[in-house]
């Protein structure tokens, strides 16, 4: 081919000296092109009719989307059965319905959804391989900081608004268990209305921290209004006795990045997970209920309060709300409000979100690293809009000098009376032993131990303190015919006063001073799961599979008990789930089924077995080469390029034009056509403008990268050109016109 | 009564003339046979493709995109065709011991209904020939192609297609053919070119 100069408006982002390596600025205008809006519609005979709508995020190139669950499942608030999906198309207009969408994946009680682009509007399938959509990457959202500055993007009405992005900081972190390496939510100053719910909020390198959630938006409450849009009754006017969709709302509260993880794994993965025996969440039907709150200043490895306090000093920087929970569900919807010295205060408060904590147990919500100021503070605890009692706790003043007991471990007593284990989890047998920290004491002072399983007083010793002032005892509960497996709490009172208080588990044979819950895990592979269970143990599979069996037997572990099973590929946990325990007390062959659509990726797969967050059992195996495919179009940072080809004689726009962008290794001379030597391609629209469908890669002191470029067309004379940068700095989206001459 | 009589009278010309007037026709001619070998040579002018495990060799148009990444033996596609990029593509697949051309034609179908719009079946023949008098059965279609960039606006092109199927032991071997509807048949020159060239081992 006839090579020529690039003409020289291509030769205006081409730097020859590459810049340091610095971050990317916000790219806002990539962040709006890839926010979605979400509509979940209702097919009536062949009319679809809006239920529900809500902001979502393009996650990947071929169409993943991230949003909240509850208003794209199927419930009573958002009654409908399929997914629109409406694309940023231009900049300042509406969005417009671009595809159909189904659920990949989903965690009703974090309220995080991954919608996968499935069809076109008309019903065909979309080739998922050619979409070459604009997304974000997820940030690590532990690494963000109080006071941070954030970007909240999405879609704030239903009407002509198009997306918007709305600036704030961050104001606090909530956290609650079972996510002990990241906040459960993220506080933020910013003003969001209710339909931004499954948006996104950035940081300023333009990476997703966390989606903006709240709680389904219902009719009359949360400030909500509902808006009718479509004549649903067809009586030929739009009325309010039409269907409606409720809008408004207020979100201060951002679910965090790292918490959508393994949905985002799992869905671009197409792995699936079945468990043979776990219940689906269900709500019991009996009113959700919150009692015996308390503050605890700490929580330990094991999610439980270290001691039970009723002020704290001031300066203090940590607090955590404890209280129990029963018959919730994730449609149950709660809410904290928070007053100081009788004023709202947003900081601490959690607006109205859904409940992630499964049916019943102890609960917690709390900050840490964040100062409190002085006051008296009052926490309200809501559930379904019915409140709590109100607990009340004040902040000010020097340390004060009470009686205090902390840091319960329980386990089984040495020679010496000290307990061993790993502090929450026992195994059976006929005592269990809790050994506990005193301060402030004064021999004489009454005291009581009371102990209890599943809910139920089994043990109550009151007693006269001789201990001394300050250090540690110790106090058992004991069962000649050996304790029952099951969930245990210990409560230890001063003078009729909660000092400390903590919940174990005890279930499994001795092993040493384990507890042996879990035993012979092993993987196989097998057409069925019966097939499966006399299948022999296999740790290496050179061949792809279509399906992964993990299966463990187990012991002495009683219904109801809470346990985690967790599925992780190359490190990168992609399915957790923590439940009560549905089977006999003991038995075999417990099967966890992983599958994909097509065959599994290969990479090195691990299950684990946990109870209270401690890990029992855990077994690997290597599927193929034992490492995930490298996702070639992983990055989604870089500089947009896109442009408008024109005719040098007429001006006009030529429609139908190939732009060939060549990847870093090769220059025009050494392309011979294959498109294994292609980066990205576009072709012009019918007014010749073109974007190509992946970002330039920055060039970097550390990593040069040069493209070329090659644009041919019949009729018109072809330009290439070589050594094509694109740094930090340079202009992004990056702008070309481009003039072809005839030949 | 007048009469007009109309007539060239052809000059005497000499025999040195009358050659120079024919050596100057032979050469036009051979020009004109000259440029049309030079264009079709950089018109047709191809690139070799084997594929051993495939048992396919195949003679492709020089510079059109080759691309072997997709669920096809090979592709290529004429990237300098202004608006529909014209298409040539060979896949192989797996046909059961009943499974007739026809049947597989249905999936084929079947697939494209659910993907391409305004998909529709011209006509299916059983006539064309392929290389080593292997029989096979010519599927014409046309549908409506759509840039799937949403951020561009683009009208729907309406392509013609061609396969044809020819089964070799447990496999089906599909050549497709496609090209914007109002090129079809200028570049279907290249299509027969390449099936000309096409071997199967």
């Amino acid at each position: 081919m006839k090579s020529l100069t690039l003409i020289a408006v291509l030769l205006l982002f081409t730097y020859i000296v590459p810049v340091t390596a610095q971050q990317p600025a916000l790219d806002i205008e990539r962040i709006q092109r890839a926010t979605v809006f979400v509509m979940q519609v209702r097919n009536v005979e062949d009319n679809l009719f809006i239920t529900c709508v809500s902001s979502g995020t393009l996650v990947s190139r071929d169409g993943l989307i991230l949003t909240n669950a509850h208003s794209t499942q199927q419930s009573a608030d958002c009654p409908g059965t399929e997914l629109i999906i409406a694309l940023n198309v231009r900049s300042g207009e509406s969005p417009i319905a671009q595809y159909r969408a189904e659920i990949a994946q989903i965690d009703p009680g974090l309220d995080l959804a991954l919608l996968r682009i499935t069809r076109e509007p008309d019903g065909r399938l979309v080739n998922r391989e050619n979409l070459a959509l604009p997304f974000v990457e997820l940030a690590d959202s532990s690494a963000t900081r109080i006071d941070e500055t954030i970007t909240i993007v999405g879609y704030p009405g239903i009407a002509d608004d198009p997306v918007t992005a709305v600036q704030g900081t961050i104001t606090g972190f909530a956290l609650e268990p079972r996510s002990t390496n990241s906040a459960s939510w993220i506080k933020t100053s910013a003003v969001i209305s209710g339909t931004m719910s499954g948006g996104g909020a950035y940081n300023t390198q333009g990476q997703l921290v966390g989606i903006p959630t709240t709680a389904p938006l219902r009719q009359g409450i949360l400030n909500t209004n509902c808006i009718p849009i479509q004549d649903t009754n067809r009586d030929g006017i739009v009325t309010a006795s039409d269907d409606c969709i409720a809008i408004g709302g207020f979100i201060n509260a951002l679910r965090p990045s790292n918490l959508a993880r393994p949905l985002v794994r799992a869905a671009s993965l197409g792995l699936d997970v079945e468990v043979m025996s776990l219940p689906t969440t269900t709500s019991s039907g009996n009113t959700p209920t919150i009692s015996r709150l308390f503050f605890s200043p700490s929580v330990n490895e094991a999610g439980m309060p270290t001691t039970v306090i009723s002020n704290l000093p001031s300066g203090s920087t940590s607090l955590y709300l404890f209280f129990d929970y029963a018959n919730m569900s994730p449609e149950t919807v709660y809410e904290l409000r928070v007053t100081t010295d009788g004023r709202p205060n947003a900081t601490f408060s959690l607006a109205p979100v859904r409940w992630s904590g499964g049916s019943s147990g102890l609960w917690y919500i709390g900050s840490s690293g964040q100062p409190w100021p002085n006051g008296v503070y009052e926490f309200t605890l809501f559930a379904n809009g019915v409140a709590a009692p109100t607990q009340r706790l004040t902040i000010g003043g020097p340390p004060q000098i009470t009686a205090t007991m902390s840091d319960i471990v329980f386990g089984l007593l040495n020679l010496r009376g000290e307990p061993l284990g790993n502090g929450f989890v026992l195994p059976s047998g006929n005592t269990a032993s809790a050994q506990f920290l005193y301060r402030n004491m004064s021999n004489g002072t009454n005291w009581t131990a009371i102990w209890y399983l599943d809910g139920n007083e089994v043990s109550r010793t009151p007693d006269v303190w001789s201990e001394g002032e300050t250090g540690s005892a110790s106090t058992s509960i004991q069962d000649p015919n050996g304790l029952r497996p099951g969930s245990y709490r210990l409560e230890l009172y001063v003078e009729n006063g909660l000092a400390a208080t903590s919940d174990f588990t005890l279930a499994g044979a001795q092993q040493g001073v384990r507890p042996q819950i879990f035993s012979n895990a092993r993987f196989t592979t097998a057409a069925t799961p019966a097939e499966a269970a006399q299948s022999g143990a296999i740790s290496t599979f050179s061949d792809s599979i279509p399906q992964l069996y993990a299966l463990f037997d187990w012991q002495q572990i009683a219904p109801g008990t809470l346990w985690t099973l967790r599925w992780l590929v190359d490190g990168d946990v992609f399915y957790e789930q923590v439940s009560p325990w549905t089977m006999p007390e003991s038995g075999q062959n417990f099967t966890a089924i992983l599958s994909s659509p097509n065959r599994l990726p290969d990479g090195t797969y691990n299950v684990q077995m946990l109870v209270n967050n401690l890990l029992l059992a855990s077994i690997e195996a290597k599927v193929g080469i034992g490492q995930l495919p490298i996702d070639r179009f992983a990055r989604a940072d870089g500089v947009l390029l896109r442009g408008q080809i024109l005719d040098s004689n007429t001006r006009q726009g030529i429609p139908g034009v190939a732009f060939i962008l060549i990847s870093e290794d090769f220059s025009v001379s050494d392309f011979d056509w294959n498109q294994s030597k292609v980066y990205a391609l576009a072709v012009t629209d019918q007014n010749g403008f073109f974007e190509l469908e992946r970002p330039l890669e920055y060039s970097t002191d550390d990593r040069e990268i040069a493209y070329s470029a090659v644009i041919a067309a019949d009729g018109y004379q072809p330009i290439s050109a070589d050594g094509i940068e694109v740094t930090t700095e340079t202009e992004n989206p990056l702008e070309l016109i481009i003039y072809l001459s005839r030949d | 009564m007048t009469f007009i009589e109309l007539g060239s009278g052809s000059p005497d010309l000499s025999y040195r003339q009358r050659a120079s007037h024919v050596i100057a026709l032979a050469f036009a001619v051979f020009a004109l046979v000259i440029g049309y070998n030079l264009r079709n040579t950089g018109l047709f002018s191809t690139t070799r493709y084997e594929n051993v495990e495939a048992g396919i060799r195949a003679e492709y148009p020089r510079n059109w995109l080759f691309d072997n990444q997709g669920d096809y033996v090979f592709r290529v596609r004429n990237m300098t065709r202004v608006g529909f990029k014209t298409t040539i593509q060979v896949e192989l697949r797996p046909v059961g011991a009943a499974g007739s051309t026809r049947s597989i034609l249905d999936a084929i179908s079947l697939e494209r209904f659910q993907s391409l719009a305004a998909y529709q079946v011209i006509n299916v023949d059983a006539s064309t020939p392929l290389a080593d008098d292997i029989e096979s059965v010519t599927m014409a279609y046309t549908y409506a192609d759509t840039d799937r960039d949403p951020f561009l606006q683009s009208i729907p092109t309406v392509v013609r297609g061609v396969d044809i199927l020819a089964v070799r032991g447990g496999q089906v071997v599909i050549i497709t053919f496609l090209a914007d509807a109002t090129t079809f048949e200028s570049d279907y020159a290249f299509f027969e070119r390449f099936l000309s060239g096409l071997e199967f081992r």
